[in-house]
């Protein structure tokens, strides 16, 4: 029997001898692993799904947007992105007569009613252009897009996102060409779009919207202005060439802290810091129930190192040196740790194979590592202080303790 | 081989009270004695086997082991003086409850730092087979007899080839007969083996079995 595995071996059979306690202590842990690991799964799940939507839309689109949104620091202003300017056709057909754009859109938006074949539906109605469904990767699955000539001749034409035309029609063919009533207004159903997919998570955002031609919408809209608009480039080289000329054609109407053009990438590096700040938000939550769990387990070292203070003088006097003494209670405690920490990954990993049908949640080795790791390290600080009682007691008080 | 020289041990009970458990010892051991130290119940026999045997420090005085002078080794190499030098027997046995009989006997074996010349458990096999333990290497200790744990813990105290096994009170647990045979094979340790025993007691039954004794009281050899 070699030292470590007669260490390992001495830690199995004590936590072994007292099953309930060893259960109970290792629950904290477990409890605090999984919080952990979930958390963060969740936290990396977000952060994953929004950067897909985003790259779903197309890699090469600009955003052009009122306010100082992406703020000095590369944080997002809130506050200012509700201020600012707001845009209107003359910007449209300014940034159109870029060289190297190939698609504007412009966003009205507002919140209506829509009802059809006897449902009602509250939903985002967006005033955009043709461009919208080429620009973002919209593609139509029944039907037709509506094109340049409904937008010129404020055609009542509607094209509804997958999920709406599903919620009002039941089935999306019964959609086409039927009349749908918009605040009270009616239009035509000219096309229903592919679902764009993103569980249940407000992601929905592109199939439960109605797309109409923005000069139609103009009647939801008397300012005739827009929220914002997406820039499409040529291509990946023109994405700078094209932002510096948004800028310049925008000066000339507005201040330069009244609106912000931000490419794709600056946007995901923001949406990035703010997800990175939000997870470590939530393990820093998760971590504090470590922390009582790491507590529980000095505890209950600190009570087995007194049950076994007779023990411990027996095995220095036949020879066993304080560090023996300590490698022994560490083994214990790290091991007691370790076991909470693959419970609770394993918790963990159920639940999150479990919801990910509904939320975008995942685990990694990176979250596995992290939890074992964080584990260990939780046995060995919290284990070595009863640890070191214990190699500390004189082997003569110890071996005398009844 | 072992010498007390002027050794004092005094406990602080508080601030000012202070408990003298040894006063002005002077001893000599030689390798291959057999000697009991015998004394009754609070004379202090207890302490200065503790002291002897290297588990504790005296407050005054010196102790040489094997040459070396104690108070000036660390407390890991006073660990390898026990574990390679010393073997221990108790009047509670001292075994530990959740290691079988032969995991017991091996115990020191795993603490020790010297390269041993002989294969552990064989060793411990036939100390097991020669003290009439075979059958029980599996066992645990609370399933076996107050005579076997004994032996068991004889077993233990030989497996590293010690000079010298110190007995405290080997027989206060144990009937008359098994008392007799832990005293018998502790006699044969010492002629066949020449190793050093010394036998701590309050019963002068067991001390006479001894040629050298030290009568301990209050603290003081007289």
């Amino acid at each position: 029997m070699t030292y470590i595995s007669f260490i390992l071996k001495s830690a199995f059979s004590d936590l072994l001898r007292n099953k309930l306690r060893t259960a109970l202590t290792s629950l904290g842990i477990l409890i605090g692993v999984s919080s952990v690991v979930l958390l963060l799964g969740f936290g990396l799940g977000l952060k994953e799904y929004i950067r897909q939507q985003f790259e779903s839309m197309g890699t090469n689109n600009i955003y052009v947007m009122p306010g100082n949104v992406l703020g000095e620091g590369g944080g997002m202003d809130m506050r200012s992105s509700f201020g600012g300017v707001s845009f209107d056709e003359k910007d449209y057909i300014d940034l159109k007569k870029i060289r190297e754009v190939t698609y504007v859109i412009p966003f009205s938006m507002k919140t209506v009613k829509s009802e059809a074949n006897g449902n009602t539906e509250y939903s985002s109605l967006y005033g955009t252009s043709e461009d919208v469904f080429e620009g973002l990767n919209l593609k139509v699955e029944d039907g037709i897009a509506f094109d340049k000539a409904n937008v010129n001749k404020r055609s009542k034409v509607v094209v509804l996102g997958y999920k709406l035309a599903k919620e009002l029609y039941n089935n999306s063919q019964l959609a086409l060409d039927s009349k749908i009533r918009i605040n009270d207004m009616s239009f035509k159903v000219i096309g229903v779009l592919e679902e764009k997919g993103g569980g249940g998570l407000g992601g929905d955002q592109f199939d439960m919207a109605v797309y109409m031609p923005y000069k139609s919408a103009y009647v939801f809209n008397p300012d005739k202005d827009f929220l914002e608009m997406v820039v499409t480039a040529k291509d990946e080289e023109s994405v700078p060439i094209v932002k510096n000329k948004i800028e310049e054609a925008l000066l000339k109407r507005y201040e330069e802290e009244d609106f912000s053009v931000a490419e794709q990438t600056e946007f995901l590096e923001t949406i990035s810091s703010i997800f990175s700040i939000l997870n470590l938000g939530l393990v820093g939550i998760g971590a504090i129930s470590l922390l009582v769990g790491g507590v529980g387990i000095m505890n209950i070292m600190y009570v087995s190192v007194t049950e076994r203070i007779k023990e411990i003088g027996i095995r220095r006097a036949i020879g066993a040196t304080k560090k023996d003494i300590l490698s022994q209670f560490l083994a214990e405690s790290v091991v007691l740790s370790l076991f909470g920490g693959i419970a609770g990954l394993a918790v963990a990993t159920i639940v999150i194979l479990l919801i990910q049908p509904y939320f975008p949640a995942y685990i990694d080795a990176l979250s596995m590592i992290i939890a074992i790791v964080v584990s260990s390290f939780i046995g060995i600080f919290f284990g070595v202080f009863p640890a070191r009682k214990a190699a500390n007691l004189s082997p003569m008080d110890a071996i005398r303790y009844e | 081989m072992i010498i007390l020289k002027n050794i004092w041990k005094e406990y602080k009970l508080d601030h000012e009270l202070v408990f003298t458990a040894l006063k002005q010892i002077n001893l000599k051991i030689e390798k291959g004695e057999l000697l009991s130290i015998i004394g009754p119940s609070g004379s202090g026999k207890s302490t200065l086997m503790h002291l002897i045997g290297l588990l504790d420090h005296p407050t005054r005085g010196s102790i040489s082991f094997e040459g070396k002078d104690i108070s000036k080794l660390s407390d890991d190499k006073i660990s390898m003086l026990r574990n390679e030098y010393i073997g221990f027997v108790f009047q509670q046995f001292n075994l530990i409850n959740n290691l079988t009989v032969l995991e017991n006997i091996l115990l020191p074996t795993i603490y020790t730092r010297k390269k041993l010349k002989y294969n552990p458990k064989e060793r411990a096999l036939e100390i097991i087979e020669k003290f009439g333990l075979k059958g029980k290497e599996t066992s645990y200790p609370n399933k076996i007899s107050g005579g076997q744990q004994q032996r068991v813990a004889m077993a233990r105290s030989l497996i590293m080839t010690p000079d010298l096994i110190l007995a405290d009170e080997p027989t206060g647990n144990l009937d008359t007969k098994s008392g007799k045979e832990i005293l018998k094979l502790l006699i044969e340790l010492n002629n066949q083996e020449k190793i050093t025993v010394i036998i701590v007691t309050h019963d002068q039954y067991v001390a006479d079995i001894t040629k050298r004794q030290i009568k301990i009281i209050d603290g003081e050899i007289v």
